[in-house]
């Protein structure tokens, strides 16, 4: 059994006046793929939120509990943190592709610009690198300068994924990744999802039962607020 | 980026906004601070009454006050109907050729600037006026009115027009499928759920209307009485603002131009409340 | 409601919409008509010839040039003062802004926003008083008083647009860069002004605009008849819609109100031509959004 690399305890998250989380549980394992499946509206995407502190953008939405994340051995309370450093530490994906109106090479550079570093030759290697990672290096070497929202639905959501792992985040947050997408597109990012295991731990948010089976190591069930372990589901 | 960086890019936003609010703030005490010494001298109650006779003392302002509200009065009568017609015809009757034409037309009309329309009317319809009632100048009370119903235009039809396409398709989609005619659509069904709407919007043109300096300083007259009828040459407030600016700093008629600025802010404030009130904000940050 | 109610009732919207299109055609065409004849070199220049007086060598005095450079000046020292704090205002509110004191702000600059322009005047020309009185007897309206008086014209409508396409914005635009690990003034500068700019900028041509046309606050602060070209910020100027109102009044020759017309085209013409462009930009801004979520 790995190691825990998230741990949760006793988190209630308010939104306006209901409870979506209460008394919430929970222990992520280090770099292993966890999926938390449940009832649509139950508050899936919240949770994902609070993880990385978007939370604080909702209006009128308020947590309470203890969210920590084991870093350099020890575990920190997401709090303490400050939120650039954390959303570097924790990437996220969305269910709809969120390319910036930029190239592609920019794109997926952005996080690095943020972070002020101005070696070039560093900047294209490690843009080649995420992007092989995700499975999408093949596809758009020739036209790293085109812009990104002239790419496909799936190749969008695989640059969003390449984009989120180039600060080399310890976790990855995907919201239902495969929602927007068709099959054959869907297929390649759990290929390649499976692939990023090793490097990060990974917590995903799915709809489909056949997602959850294939790749997850672990199952969770949100309902009522609250998690349920399925277990795991090899 | 470094942390002291954000911090007083921080500020430096704060301090813009607090400058922009505080504006405001300046113009009232401005104004109430040049007509202190007026109303130290107890001449206030002297304000609201007739005559306007600087050589004996008198500074009343009434004149220019009934001025005021009997021009912009008019205008709002003429261009309300006018304004309900064309968007009507813009989201209703005509959403297609003509209607689109109306809409990019009276679009283009905001961008008419007031001193342009005063100085064609001048020209054009002062004399028609003239001629009409045959006496006087022809630089009336009607004249301004209607170049002001022209002016406040735009802002009515327009918003109107917003309000109208902001009924929820959903009423709409159930009154056609209940087999309504265009006409009954408007009459039922939007009209009375956009009414929010279509009051703020001839809120705003009121106050655009009493607010407007140009077309009354041009060709509504300018005459120190109250007027009677539509033929009457009248003096709004605003214009009587720009026409004492000409006489000379001391002199207590000269002060009395702050009262006016007073009233004409505190018009301002009681117009914004009302529009607060109707939910006119919340529906204009939602654009 | 019977027929005849309802016919009746779509031919006054018909007739209304006729009625107005007529009115702004006979006003157009009346301007044009009058006005095109004049459009010539003299009726800017005068009798000095056009290179001597673009280079400043000779004053005009019979012609549109400096009233044009005046009101040319005016608009870009105005706006330099209105777009950074405008802008700057329009973040603050949407990004940084504390609930509780929104609505005070709200309330306060909405009343600039509805205060009529001569009160605006009124304020620029107390302030020359007042620094009259208090810092130099050499101040009087002036250029510069004009140019700040316009500044606090304009600046509700720069601080609006921002304030509003920044609060518009899909939530997922908002969250991206946040996601990545962008901080708050990055992710301003980086992702969602660049993202608003044609709004933002539409605000500001909607300044410039305001800027060109308006005559009754400069008339308080400081523009005369005849002036020449500002040669100091401290001195007086010239303006076009100051000089169409002049004119209007006190015209010497039919020559000089073919001039007025004249100008009346070329303020027309500014003035649409920049409104025109500013709703352009927001109507490119709302497609844009429409594929958004």
């Amino acid at each position: 059994m790995k190691e825990t690399k998230i741990k949760i305890k006793g988190l209630n998250c308010y939104y306006q006046q209901k409870m979506v989380l209460k008394g919430c549980r929970g222990a992520f394992e280090e770099n292993a793929i966890t999926t938390i499946i449940g009832p649509s509206g139950v508050g899936k995407t919240t949770f994902l939120m609070v993880l990385n502190r978007l939370y604080e953008l909702i209006p009128n939405c308020r947590v309470e509990g203890k969210v920590e994340i084991k870093l350099n051995g020890r575990y920190l309370d997401i709090h303490s943190l400050p939120l650039p450093a954390l959303r570097k530490k924790m990437g996220m994906v969305f269910q709809v592709p969120n390319p910036l109106p930029m190239s592609i090479f920019k794109n997926v550079a952005f996080p690095l610009r943020l972070s002020g570093v101005k070696d070039r030759k560093y900047i294209k290697e490690k843009v080649k690198e995420v992007l092989k990672d995700a499975i999408l290096w093949d596809e758009v070497k020739d036209r790293l300068e085109d812009s990104a929202l002239n790419l496909s639905g799936g190749q969008q959501q695989r640059l969003c994924i390449a984009r989120a792992m180039i600060t080399q985040p310890d976790v990855l947050l995907l919201d239902e990744p495969t929602s927007s997408l068709d099959i054959e597109a869907a297929l390649k990012i759990e290929e390649l999802l499976e692939g990023l295991k090793e490097r990060c731990t990974l917590i995903i948010v799915s709809h489909y039962a056949d997602f959850t089976r294939r790749i997850s190591d672990n199952v969770l069930t949100l309902k009522d607020g609250r998690f349920r372990n399925h277990g795991n589901s090899s | 980026m470094r942390p002291s960086i954000e911090k007083f890019a921080e500020k430096g936003f704060l301090l813009s906004a607090l400058l922009s609010a505080s504006i405001t703030i300046f113009i009232f005490s401005f104004m109430f601070l040049f007509s202190l010494p007026l109303f130290k001298g107890g001449h206030i109650a002297q304000f609201l009454r007739l005559g306007w006779n600087p050589y004996d003392g008198k500074f009343g302002v009434l004149p220019m006050m009934v001025g005021t509200v009997i021009i912009a009065s008019f205008a709002i009568l003429i261009a309300t109907p006018f304004g309900i017609g064309c968007s009507a015809l813009i989201s209703v009757f005509s959403q297609r050729n003509f209607g689109r034409f109306l809409r990019k037309l009276v679009e283009f009309m905001t961008g008419i600037p007031t001193v342009v329309y005063s100085f064609v009317a001048i020209f054009l319809l002062v004399p028609l006026v003239r001629e009409i009632f045959q006496k006087g100048t022809g630089m009336c009370v009607l004249t301004a009115s209607i170049m002001l119903a022209l002016l406040i235009l735009p802002t009515i039809v327009l918003f109107l027009t917003d309000a109208f396409n902001s009924v929820p398709k959903s009423y709409l989609n159930a009154a056609e499928a209940l087999g309504a005619t265009p006409v009954q659509k408007l009459i039922y069904v939007i009209i009375p759920s956009a009414w929010k709407g279509i009051i703020s919007g001839l809120v705003l043109a009121a106050g655009r209307a009493v607010g407007d300096t140009m077309i009354s300083l041009m060709i509504a007259g300018n005459a120190l009485q109250i007027p009677k009828g539509l033929s009457d040459a009248a003096r709004t407030l605003t214009a009587h603002i720009a026409l004492i600016i000409a006489s000379d700093y001391e002199s207590p008629e000269f002060k009395s131009i702050f009262v006016c600025g007073l009233i004409l802010f505190v018009f301002t404030m009681l117009i914004v409340l009302v529009l607060r009130l109707l939910g006119y904000f919340e529906i204009l940050r939602e654009r | 409601m019977n027929r005849l109610t309802e016919h009746g009732i779509t031919l006054f919207a018909w007739i209304t919409g006729i009625i107005v299109i007529g009115a702004i055609g006979v006003l157009l065409s009346f301007l044009l008509y009058k006005g095109i004849p004049a459009l010539n070199p003299s009726m800017i220049f005068g009798e000095t010839r056009p290179l001597d007086a673009l280079l400043l060598k000779k004053a005009v005095v019979d012609g549109l040039f400096p009233a044009i450079a005046g009101t040319i000046l005016l608009i870009i020292t105005s706006i330099i003062w209105a777009i950074p704090i405008g802008v700057a205002s329009g973040i603050y509110l949407a990004e940084y802004c504390n609930v509780r004191w929104k609505p005070l702000f709200n309330f306060l600059l909405d009343v600039l926003a509805g205060i009529p322009s001569i009160l605006v005047g009124l304020f620029g020309f107390a302030i020359s008083i007042f620094l009259h009185r208090h810092l130099s007897e050499h101040i009087y309206p002036c250029f510069l008083i004009s140019s700040l008086a316009l500044a606090c014209l304009v600046l509700p409508y720069i601080i609006r647009t921002t304030e509003q396409s920044l609060t518009n914005l899909p939530f997922s635009i908002k969250t991206t860069g946040l996601a990545l690990g962008a901080s708050r003034l990055q992710n301003i500068l980086f992702i969602l002004i660049p993202y608003n700019l044609s709004s933002i900028i539409s605000g500001i041509i909607l300044a410039i605009g305001r800027c060109a046309e308006d005559t009754a606050v400069i008339m308080l602060t400081g523009v005369v008849a005849m002036a020449g070209i500002p040669t100091s910020v401290f001195s007086q100027y010239e303006a076009i819609p100051f000089y169409i109102f002049y004119i209007s009044s006190d015209y010497n020759s039919q020559q000089e109100l073919m001039q007025g017309f004249g100008a009346s085209i070329i303020l027309l013409g500014i003035c649409a031509f920049l409104f025109t462009l500013s709703n352009i930009l927001k109507r490119k801004v709302a497609i844009r959004f429409a594929t958004h979520t």
